[in-house]
């Protein structure tokens, strides 16, 4: 009993951490109906700073925790002006969803450049010494963060019921449309709520700060948690918030209590994908204003610069001769990073097809590529199966997770198949690095054989380039062959306007699973190859943090343009190897240019590249907005 | 006897306190054009929405060349050839015009996905063979120049034939058109009512809402009107432009305004 009660507390101290994230992303989400990913990293980087004005420069703890306080809001508020605020008029909710991934990369990369990847402790605010209440050990820190989550609490409640602000944030998460006409600047309250939600994330940071081992990326845990709580309690209602990340806490401390952490953390992603399956309104409200569909209308045009037949031809050629020559031209030490960018890029293609095409979001691309490398890697490695079986059987069980995934998600609109990969990504992160027997745990799997068919062992990584380049170009002819014709404009269709799809005769669910399951299995085989080509296979070569790159590099390069995602996989693979000296910014980078690239570059830079060529060949004279449309010829 | 496309027997539709369908019958021959006609807020759009399942109605059937409507999803009413338009065009963005056409073939791509990604020859040959009719159809309605530009940034008149060229490439059993002559200039209308006519001699029958009453008149083998949600007279163009009921209700209003 004893033992009971002591987890419980446990339980309520955690789960009030992740209420606090939970409350700011609700929040963000109710004035825009966007789920703001960056919300975890405010309470890193006010943990983090705490730390630095406390212990660095010797400041009281008062002083340094306002400053903490100060210091991540600010960063909140001008992230959000500079880039959240901006975005929100001109790019649809999916792309919204990834640039506040790009933010929270963004962060994480920001805080290991400041702060390095060594982990750091803070003080508890008044004595280590646990206090005993009727038999009950609480640690005294429990108090503060009782107490600090419980004004905060008090004070939204306040500021949403009260004040005429939090009245126009109700009106504005009612219907933003007629909130506008109502005299409401939405783009400030927008602003508002977001550095409102970097304040509460980074007091709670700094509260719960002293019961953490705190290190730079932090903030995807705080993320993760904080998202699952939300989705959990039902997306836009802030009790739901609440609720959800108390019974995300206790239901974590007592798996880990009474089982192993290992289970606490899988229980919580196991219960949560169970949740967007078969309750996606959430556990705890009434399926009442939900508000998905409010910003679904806003569809972004994309150019539609159609190279000519012979120019694709020959850019094709061109560039099939270079990569194919490209090894004798390189030196050989850079063989091996050639070989992970190719390898990649068929991630990245798949995920073209889902996103690019068919304008659905996955944010768990990663945890397919887990799935095939494992599979494939422990039947090759401890079973004797070949790698090529291996590699289809990994590729088999891709699908199926994909099929169950997408049965549900497909039938509803908005954010869910979003949120459901990203669960089922988190819940392969915390599986390869748990199931230590199978997988080799958080150390990685050793000894893997190199890929093989028949007598060819592909051992060098010249060998390997060119067999993952022949993949590449075998797939780039299929998906150019059905993304030039019928199955490729259905999927486009259903990405501009689904209803109108529909009326159309296309069958938008099963062309959206389709689609889903194409990158899926790409992942998964680039996840077997990637495991084949270094020998080695840790869960942190293909977690979470995989899944926010590849989607830079697709972004970067050029989303439906199959090919595009090369350049983004190249630039994000071999700039920091060829300038070692920038390796350390490379996290930062990556999630400064998927923000940018969103905001700046819509169509990647085979996309600007192509408006250049056009543009200069302007044979073809500009119409309307400037558009210039080479003839196809095909 | 000619055989009927279209039969809406005794369907109904109530928005709140506004009965926006009251108890409505009509049929549509097939092998002709009928026109809808009926001043705003007539309950035109609402029985398009009601055919097609959009919204379910709250009493009467639909049937289509015989099988009834209910129970099927808007998606799986188009598959069975039943095609309609919107009242604001919905083209989609991101694609040329002729791309927006080739979507709306959907409907008659039969070598699917599997056949397109291994390039095999059928696959090929019924693409290009799409890719043609969909630019005779650009050159009948006069857009040929557009073919391969955005869509979206077209005029509003040539959005509008767009989408309805778009229908007409999906080989519908059934049109339905809302409004395709609103936003149209007198060029515009007149390469519509050429397509319209196009699209009936090769046999598909059309079910169009219209306020451009020289486009009914001159088009129309049947008229329709409807005045809040009731059927108020049916008949040829000639019937209905000397009914008396309709020129007080309808057309005189607009005779005048004109
Ligand atoms: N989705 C809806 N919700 C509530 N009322 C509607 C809706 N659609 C139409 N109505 C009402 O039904 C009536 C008929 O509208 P509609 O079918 O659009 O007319 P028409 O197309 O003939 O101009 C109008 O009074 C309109 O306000
Ligand atoms: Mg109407």
């Amino acid at each position: 009993m004893d033992q009971f009660a002591q987890i419980i507390v446990g339980g309520v101290l955690q789960g009030g951490v992740f209420a606090i994230v939970a409350l700011g992303i609700t929040l963000v989400y109710r004035v825009t109906g966007i789920i703001n990913l960056v919300q975890g990293g405010f309470c890193i980087l006010g943990a983090l700073c705490l730390y630095s004005f406390q212990s660095d420069l010797g400041w009281p703890l008062p002083l340094a925790f306002l400053a903490a306080v100060v210091a991540t809001t600010a960063l909140g508020a001008l992230l959000g002006a500079a880039t959240f605020v901006p975005a929100l008029a001109r790019l649809p909710n999916s792309s919204m969803l990834m640039l506040t991934a790009g933010l929270l990369t963004f962060i994480n990369g920001l805080a290991l450049v400041v702060w390095g990847s060594q982990p750091y402790a803070v003080e508890a605010f008044t004595g280590e010494q646990p206090v005993n209440v009727l038999g009950i050990l609480v640690p005294s820190q429990g108090f503060w963060i009782a107490g600090i989550t419980l004004i905060i609490i008090l004070g939204i409640w306040y500021l949403m019921t009260r004040t005429t602000l939090g009245k126009a944030v109700v009106a504005c998460a009612e219907n933003p449309t007629a909130a506008r006409f109502m005299g409401i600047d939405v783009a400030r309250l927008t602003l508002f709520s977001f550095a409102l939600a970097a304040l509460i994330g980074a007091i709670g940071g700094a509260a719960v700060a002293p019961i953490l081992s705190l290190q730079f990326d932090g903030g995807s845990f705080f993320t993760n948690a904080g998202f699952i709580a939300v989705a959990l309690g039902g997306m836009s209602s802030l009790p739901g918030a609440i609720a959800g990340g108390l019974f995300l806490g206790i239901a974590e401390q007592l798996a880990a209590g009474y089982v192993s952490s290992l289970f606490a953390n899988g229980l919580a992603l196991a219960l949560l994908l169970a949740t967007l399956l078969w309750r996606p309104q959430g556990l705890f409200v009434a399926g009442r204003a939900r508000r998905h569909d409010v910003r679904d209308e806003l569809r972004v045009a994309r150019s539609v610069i159609r190279p000519g037949a012979r120019t694709v031809s020959v850019a094709a050629l061109v560039l099939f001769l270079f990569l194919a020559a490209l090894p004798y031209l390189v030196d050989p030490g850079f063989m091996s990073s050639l070989v992970i960018t190719l390898i990649l890029f068929i991630a990245v293609l798949g995920l073209d097809v889902l996103m690019g095409y068919a304008g659905q979001v996955s944010l768990g691309q990663a945890g397919f590529m887990a799935l095939g490398g494992y599979t494939a890697a422990i039947l090759a490695t401890n079973y004797g199966v070949t790698p090529l079986v291996g590699t289809l059987a990994g590729m088999g069980l891709s699908l199926i997770c994909a099929l169950l995934l997408s049965v549900v998600t497909m039938q509803l609109k908005g954010a869910y198949l979003a949120l459901a990969t990203l669960t089922f990504g988190l819940l392969i992160d915390s599986l390869t690095v748990g199931l230590t027997g199978v997988t080799g745990g958080p150390s990685g799997l050793v000894g893997i054989p190199s890929f093989a068919l028949g007598p060819f062992v592909f051992a060098t990584p010249q060998e390997m380039y060119y067999l993952v380049l022949a993949i590449i170009v075998l797939l780039l002819v299929i998906l150019t062959g059905g993304m030039r014709s019928g199955f490729g404009r259905a999927l486009q269709a259903i990405r501009a306007d689904q209803t109108a799809a529909a009326a159309l005769g296309i069958n938008v669910p099963r062309h959206k699973m389709a689609a889903f399951a194409i990158c899926a299995m790409l992942a998964s085989l680039s996840g077997s190859l990637f495991a084949f080509d270094f020998h080695f296979l840790s869960p942190e070569m293909v977690s979470t943090p995989r899944s926010f790159e590849l989607i830079a590099m697709l972004v970067i390069g050029g989303e439906a343009t199959l090919v595009g995602g090369l350049s983004g996989a190249a630039l994000i693979t071999l700039l920091p190897i060829l300038f070692q000296p920038i390796a350390l910014y490379k996290t930062m980078a990556e999630g400064a240019i998927l923000v940018l690239a969103f905001q700046y570059l819509p169509d990647g830079m085979l996309g600007g590249l192509w408006r250049l060529i056009a543009r200069s060949a302007a044979a073809t004279p500009a119409i309307a907005d400037g558009t210039v449309a080479e003839r196809p010829s095909s | 006897m000619t055989e009927t496309a279209l039969e809406a027997i005794g369907i109904s539709k109530r928005f709140g306190g506004v009965q926006a369908v009251a108890d409505l019958s009509f049929a549509v021959p097939a092998g002709s054009i009928t026109a809808l006609i009926g001043p705003n807020g007539a309950g035109k759009t609402t029985v398009f929405n009601l055919v097609t399942n959009l919204f379910l109605p709250d009493a009467g059937e639909v049937r289509f060349y015989g099988d009834s409507l209910r129970d099927r999803t808007p998606g799986e009413i188009a598959a069975l050839g039943l095609l309609r338009t919107f009242q604001t065009a919905r083209i989609f963005p991101g694609m040329t015009a002729l791309e927006n056409l080739l979507a709306g073939a959907h409907r008659q791509v039969h070598f699917g996905a599997a056949w397109q990604m291994l390039w095999l020859p059928p696959a090929l040959r019924e693409e290009a063979s799409l890719r043609r009719r969909g630019e005779a159809l650009l050159d009948l309605v006069g857009l040929s120049r557009f073919r391969d530009v955005a869509a979206t940034s077209l005029p509003m008149g040539a959005q509008k034939l767009v989408e309805v060229c778009r229908a007409v490439m999906a080989g519908p059993r059934l049109l339905l058109l809302d409004e395709p002559a609103a936003g149209l200039n007198d060029t515009e209308t007149a390469e519509l009512a050429a397509l319209l006519r196009a699209v009936r001699d090769i046999g598909i029958p059309i079910l169009v809402v219209e306020h451009n009453m020289s486009l009914v008149m001159n088009v129309a083998d049947q008229v329709i009107v409807l005045d809040l949600g009731h059927l108020l007279a049916r008949g040829t163009p000639l019937e209905i432009q000397h009914d008396r009921r309709v020129i007080d209700a309808y057309l005189g209003v607009e005779q005048e305004a004109v």
